[in-house]
């Protein structure tokens, strides 16, 4: 019955406090939220909190919301924005306490450390795999690895990216192409 | 159409994103022309290749962590619309502190050297040691004694005498 509560109408009652509907809400957008952030941010742990502050500024936002765009591109716009300012945060933070600039890339690493086990073998490989793809997604400018991530995971079309990047359509299209082709040659010899 | 621009496009082409026309054109280039099917081929493979990256999956108290940080502010939520204020103050803030402490430490290192003990060749002869101190300092001078610009300073120095 619940997955029948289109979004707006969800939004409309979070507006007037009501934390069932804002729980349904969660349910729903939870896992594509905050796998939006852990492939934009390449950390499990900050992933987690920064989707929880998504659906904290939901909250905080039903009252003004407004739906003149689909539901889904405004929480997406809402986690595009909130990824940009944690990086530049983390940069401004990084600065101040003269952090190693891999010092992230080494917090991930040592977090999906496989199992040391001769038996995980296969599974250290694949561990190994995903690392150096998220390592070359790391490695993209944020419009670029943004705009790729809401297309590969989120299949969501080139007007759609545009209007949670703020930009034009062909700016999309560009900041794609471009991507790609970088991607391309540093996954090179990954590709079966 | 000429491969280059049937390249340029395997990205939007890739994502249907192309025109319906243009569509039909790469489709129809890619069934002609070997070298551009296996270079699209790649494009493909790296799509496939992105769908690796594994998916993660939220905590079981994922929504409760929400609701709790929700009702009880945290200490950054304190005075959230005055928030920007906070922002746009810091960065002046740091400055002025850092030029304070700069005006402080210059006025004090100012004092320490000012003092006559320091420099006593101010009002008395130049002792030895005081000598070398001040030989040993020639060596900021635009030309220090024994290098190739004085020697050519001197030269100059004593063409413009001759002359004379």
């Amino acid at each position: 019955m619940d997955k029948d509560i289109t979004n707006e109408d969800l939004m409309a009652r979070i507006a007037e406090g009501d934390e069932y509907a804002f729980q349904i809400l969660v349910d729903r957008h939870q896992t594509s939220v905050l796998n939006l952030i852990y492939r934009f941010v390449g950390d499990r742990t900050q992933a987690k909190d920064l989707a929880q502050e998504v659906f904290i500024k939901v909250w905080q936002a039903a009252k003004s919301y407004k739906p003149e765009a689909k539901f889904t591109t405004w929480i997406y716009r809402i986690t595009a924005n909130l990824c940009f300012n944690e990086l530049k945060s983390s940069r401004r933070k990084k600065w101040f306490q003269f952090v190693r600039p891999d010092a992230d890339h080494e917090t991930r690493t040592e977090e999906d450390l496989p199992d040391s086990s001769p038996s995980a073998e296969d599974l250290l490989l694949a561990k190994e795999r995903t690392r150096q793809i998220a390592d070359a997604l790391q490695s993209l400018p944020e419009n670029q690895r943004m705009a790729l991530i809401l297309k590969r995971y989120d299949d969501l079309s080139y007007g759609e990216i545009a209007q949670v990047l703020g930009c034009s359509i062909p700016a999309v299209e560009s900041l794609l192409f471009r991507a790609k082709g970088t991607l391309q040659k540093k996954l090179k010899n990954f590709q079966k | 159409m000429k491969c280059r621009n049937v390249q340029k496009k395997f990205s939007a082409y890739q994502d249907r994103e192309l025109k319906p026309r243009e569509q039909e054109e790469v489709n129809s280039h890619l069934l002609i022309c070997r070298s551009c099917r296996e270079q699209y081929a790649e494009f493909e493979g790296l799509w496939e290749t992105l769908g690796e990256m594994e998916e993660i999956h939220p905590d079981p108290w994922f929504y409760q962590q929400i609701v709790r940080k929700i009702k009880e502010p945290g200490e950054h939520r304190l005075f959230p619309s005055l928030q920007w204020v906070f922002r746009l103050l810091r960065a002046p803030v740091i400055a002025s502190i850092l030029l304070i402490i700069g005006l402080m430490a210059g006025s004090y290192l100012g004092s320490i050297l000012g003092r006559s003990d320091l420099f006593p060749f101010q009002n008395n002869p130049l002792s030895d040691s005081q000598g070398t101190f001040f030989t040993s300092m020639r060596v900021f001078d635009p030309a220090p004694p024994g290098t190739l610009a004085e020697g050519y300073l001197r030269m100059v120095s004593y063409k413009e005498d001759d002359s004379r």
